[in-house]
Protein backbone atom coordinates (compact mmCIF):
# COMPACT_ATOMS: atom_id res chain seq x y z
CA UNK A 1 0.00 0.00 0.00
CA UNK A 2 1.37 3.43 -0.95
CA UNK A 3 2.00 5.90 1.85
CA UNK A 4 0.81 9.52 2.02
CA UNK A 5 4.40 10.71 2.00
CA UNK A 6 6.10 11.66 -1.26
CA UNK A 7 9.86 11.79 -1.53
CA UNK A 8 12.56 13.02 -3.85
CA UNK A 9 15.15 10.36 -3.04
CA UNK A 10 15.49 9.19 -6.61
CA UNK A 11 16.19 12.74 -7.82
CA UNK A 12 18.59 13.38 -4.91
CA UNK A 13 20.49 10.17 -5.65
CA UNK A 14 20.81 11.27 -9.26
CA UNK A 15 22.04 14.70 -8.19
CA UNK A 16 24.62 13.13 -5.90
CA UNK A 17 26.72 11.44 -8.55
CA UNK A 18 24.12 8.79 -9.39
CA UNK A 19 24.41 7.30 -5.95
CA UNK A 20 23.11 3.72 -5.92
CA UNK A 21 20.43 2.47 -3.55
CA UNK A 22 23.06 0.24 -1.94
CA UNK A 23 25.38 3.20 -1.27
CA UNK A 24 22.53 5.14 0.32
CA UNK A 25 21.49 2.08 2.31
CA UNK A 26 25.03 1.69 3.66
CA UNK A 27 25.12 5.37 4.67
CA UNK A 28 21.86 5.27 6.59
CA UNK A 29 22.13 1.75 8.03
CA UNK A 30 19.24 -0.08 6.35
CA UNK A 31 19.02 -2.70 3.60
CA UNK A 32 18.88 -1.82 -0.09
CA UNK A 33 15.38 -3.32 -0.26
CA UNK A 34 14.24 -0.88 2.43
CA UNK A 35 15.67 2.08 0.50
CA UNK A 36 13.81 0.78 -2.56
CA UNK A 37 10.55 0.49 -0.59
CA UNK A 38 10.94 4.03 0.80
CA UNK A 39 11.80 5.43 -2.64
CA UNK A 40 8.73 3.82 -4.21
CA UNK A 41 6.50 5.16 -1.40
CA UNK A 42 5.68 1.65 -0.17
CA UNK A 43 7.14 2.19 3.28
CA UNK A 44 7.29 5.27 5.52
CA UNK A 45 10.58 5.33 7.41
CA UNK A 46 10.92 6.27 11.07
CA UNK A 47 11.78 9.86 11.86
CA UNK A 48 15.35 8.83 12.66
CA UNK A 49 15.89 7.13 9.29
CA UNK A 50 14.23 10.07 7.52
CA UNK A 51 16.72 12.44 9.18
CA UNK A 52 19.60 10.12 8.28
CA UNK A 53 18.51 10.19 4.62
CA UNK A 54 18.36 13.99 4.66
CA UNK A 55 21.79 14.12 6.32
CA UNK A 56 23.22 11.73 3.73
CA UNK A 57 22.24 14.20 1.01
CA UNK A 58 23.07 17.27 3.12
CA UNK A 59 19.60 18.81 2.69
CA UNK A 60 16.74 19.68 5.08
CA UNK A 61 14.16 16.99 5.79
CA UNK A 62 11.38 18.75 3.86
CA UNK A 63 13.46 18.64 0.71
CA UNK A 64 13.42 14.86 0.90
CA UNK A 65 9.90 14.14 2.18
CA UNK A 66 6.61 15.92 1.57
CA UNK A 67 3.34 15.02 3.28
CA UNK A 68 0.59 14.27 0.77
CA UNK A 69 -2.12 13.27 3.24
CA UNK A 70 -4.36 16.33 2.86
CA UNK A 71 -5.13 15.56 -0.75
CA UNK A 72 -8.19 13.48 -1.52
CA UNK A 73 -7.85 10.14 -3.26
CA UNK A 74 -9.21 11.58 -6.53
CA UNK A 75 -6.71 14.44 -6.41
CA UNK A 76 -3.87 11.96 -5.96
CA UNK A 77 -5.11 9.98 -8.97
CA UNK A 78 -5.16 13.18 -11.04
CA UNK A 79 -1.60 14.02 -9.98
CA UNK A 80 -0.44 10.52 -10.87
CA UNK A 81 -2.07 10.76 -14.31
CA UNK A 82 -0.23 14.03 -14.94
CA UNK B 1 20.59 4.78 -10.94
CA UNK B 2 19.32 1.36 -10.08
CA UNK B 3 16.50 -1.02 -9.72
CA UNK B 4 12.81 -0.40 -9.40
CA UNK B 5 12.15 -4.07 -8.61
CA UNK B 6 14.31 -5.81 -6.00
CA UNK B 7 15.61 -9.33 -6.33
CA UNK B 8 15.01 -11.55 -3.29
CA UNK B 9 16.70 -10.16 -0.19
CA UNK B 10 18.58 -12.39 2.25
CA UNK B 11 15.68 -12.23 4.73
CA UNK B 12 13.14 -13.14 2.08
CA UNK B 13 15.23 -16.10 0.95
CA UNK B 14 15.52 -17.10 4.60
CA UNK B 15 11.72 -17.00 4.99
CA UNK B 16 11.31 -19.12 1.85
CA UNK B 17 13.81 -21.69 3.13
CA UNK B 18 12.07 -21.94 6.49
CA UNK B 19 8.62 -22.21 4.91
CA UNK B 20 9.59 -24.88 2.38
CA UNK B 21 11.61 -26.88 4.94
CA UNK B 22 8.73 -26.74 7.38
CA UNK B 23 6.11 -27.78 4.84
CA UNK B 24 8.19 -30.59 3.34
CA UNK B 25 9.51 -32.06 6.59
CA UNK B 26 6.41 -31.75 8.75
CA UNK B 27 4.11 -32.44 5.79
CA UNK B 28 5.84 -35.83 5.58
CA UNK B 29 5.51 -36.32 9.32
CA UNK B 30 1.81 -35.43 9.49
CA UNK B 31 0.96 -37.56 6.45
CA UNK B 32 2.48 -40.46 8.44
CA UNK B 33 0.34 -39.47 11.43
CA UNK B 34 -2.69 -39.50 9.12
CA UNK B 35 -1.81 -43.06 8.12
CA UNK B 36 -1.48 -44.01 11.81
CA UNK B 37 -4.95 -42.59 12.47
CA UNK B 38 -6.32 -44.54 9.50
CA UNK B 39 -4.76 -47.70 10.89
CA UNK B 40 -2.39 -48.05 7.93
CA UNK B 41 0.85 -47.53 9.83
CA UNK B 42 2.30 -47.86 13.31
CA UNK B 43 3.22 -44.84 15.38
CA UNK B 44 6.96 -44.42 15.71
CA UNK B 45 8.36 -41.72 17.96
CA UNK B 46 11.71 -42.12 16.21
CA UNK B 47 10.13 -40.63 13.09
CA UNK B 48 9.38 -37.43 14.98
CA UNK B 49 12.98 -37.18 16.18
CA UNK B 50 14.23 -37.90 12.67
CA UNK B 51 12.02 -35.19 11.18
CA UNK B 52 13.18 -32.62 13.74
CA UNK B 53 16.80 -33.50 12.96
CA UNK B 54 16.18 -33.26 9.19
CA UNK B 55 14.47 -29.91 9.65
CA UNK B 56 17.35 -28.47 11.68
CA UNK B 57 19.96 -29.76 9.23
CA UNK B 58 18.01 -28.41 6.22
CA UNK B 59 17.66 -25.01 7.88
CA UNK B 60 21.34 -24.77 8.82
CA UNK B 61 22.71 -26.00 5.48
CA UNK B 62 20.40 -23.89 3.30
CA UNK B 63 20.99 -20.78 5.40
CA UNK B 64 24.74 -21.35 5.10
CA UNK B 65 24.34 -21.53 1.33
CA UNK B 66 22.48 -18.21 1.07
CA UNK B 67 24.80 -16.60 3.62
CA UNK B 68 27.75 -17.60 1.42
CA UNK B 69 26.05 -16.04 -1.60
CA UNK B 70 25.46 -12.72 0.15
CA UNK B 71 27.68 -12.55 3.25
CA UNK B 72 27.19 -8.84 3.79
CA UNK B 73 23.39 -9.13 3.91
CA UNK B 74 23.68 -12.11 6.25
CA UNK B 75 25.82 -10.12 8.68
CA UNK B 76 23.63 -7.00 8.53
CA UNK B 77 21.21 -6.79 11.47
CA UNK B 78 17.51 -6.53 10.66
CA UNK B 79 16.54 -2.95 9.92
CA UNK B 80 13.32 -1.26 11.09
CA UNK B 81 11.24 -2.36 8.08
CA UNK B 82 12.34 -5.98 8.45
CA UNK B 83 11.56 -5.89 12.17
CA UNK B 84 8.12 -4.47 11.41
CA UNK B 85 7.47 -7.22 8.86
CA UNK B 86 8.51 -9.85 11.42
CA UNK B 87 6.23 -8.32 14.05
CA UNK B 88 3.23 -8.23 11.70
CA UNK B 89 3.84 -11.83 10.64
CA UNK B 90 4.21 -12.97 14.25
CA UNK B 91 0.91 -11.28 15.17
CA UNK B 92 -0.91 -13.15 12.39
CA UNK B 93 0.72 -16.42 13.45
CA UNK B 94 -0.34 -15.84 17.05
CA UNK B 95 -4.03 -15.80 16.08
CA UNK B 96 -3.57 -18.98 14.05
CA UNK B 97 -1.88 -20.63 17.02
CA UNK B 98 -4.62 -19.45 19.36
CA UNK B 99 -7.44 -20.90 17.24
CA UNK B 100 -5.69 -24.15 16.40
CA UNK B 101 -4.58 -24.69 20.02
CA UNK B 102 -8.23 -24.41 21.11
CA UNK B 103 -9.07 -26.84 18.32
CA UNK B 104 -6.48 -29.23 19.75
CA UNK B 105 -8.34 -29.27 23.06
CA UNK B 106 -11.39 -30.42 21.12
CA UNK B 107 -9.65 -33.70 20.23
CA UNK B 108 -10.57 -35.03 23.70
CA UNK B 109 -14.16 -35.33 22.43
CA UNK B 110 -13.20 -37.64 19.58
CA UNK B 111 -14.21 -41.27 19.96
CA UNK B 112 -11.11 -43.41 19.87
CA UNK B 113 -10.86 -47.19 20.25
CA UNK B 114 -8.21 -46.74 22.94
CA UNK B 115 -8.94 -43.83 25.36
CA UNK B 116 -5.21 -43.61 26.10
CA UNK B 117 -4.74 -42.36 22.56
CA UNK B 118 -6.36 -39.05 23.46
CA UNK B 119 -3.17 -37.73 25.00
CA UNK B 120 -1.12 -38.80 21.97
CA UNK B 121 -3.64 -37.27 19.58
CA UNK B 122 -3.77 -34.00 21.50
CA UNK B 123 0.02 -33.85 21.47
CA UNK B 124 0.01 -34.31 17.68
CA UNK B 125 -2.70 -31.65 17.32
CA UNK B 126 -0.71 -29.16 19.40
CA UNK B 127 2.41 -29.92 17.37
CA UNK B 128 0.38 -29.38 14.21
CA UNK B 129 -0.83 -26.03 15.60
CA UNK B 130 2.74 -24.90 16.20
CA UNK B 131 3.87 -25.97 12.74
CA UNK B 132 0.85 -24.32 11.12
CA UNK B 133 1.45 -21.05 13.00
CA UNK B 134 5.11 -21.04 11.98
CA UNK B 135 4.20 -21.75 8.35
CA UNK B 136 1.70 -18.86 8.39
CA UNK B 137 4.35 -16.59 9.90
CA UNK B 138 6.87 -17.31 7.14
CA UNK B 139 4.20 -17.08 4.44
CA UNK B 140 3.03 -13.71 5.77
CA UNK B 141 6.63 -12.47 5.87
CA UNK B 142 7.07 -13.43 2.22
CA UNK B 143 3.84 -11.65 1.25
CA UNK B 144 4.90 -8.50 3.12
CA UNK B 145 8.40 -8.55 1.59
CA UNK B 146 6.90 -8.94 -1.90
CA UNK B 147 4.30 -6.22 -1.38
CA UNK B 148 6.95 -3.72 -0.30
CA UNK B 149 9.54 -4.78 -2.87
Amino acid sequence: MDTAIRNTIRRLRFDHGEMTQQELADKIGVTRQTVNAIELGKYSPSLEVAFRIAAAFGVPLDQVFQYDGDRTASEKKKVRRV
Amino acid sequence: MTNQRSPLSFREKSAWISLVSLVVVFGTYFSHIGMVLAGLARNRFALFLLMVAVFIIAEVVLHLVIATQSPRDARTPKDEREQLIELKATRTAFYVLLVSAFGSIGTVHLRLSDPDDHLWLMMQAILFSIVLAEAVKFARQIVLYRRDA
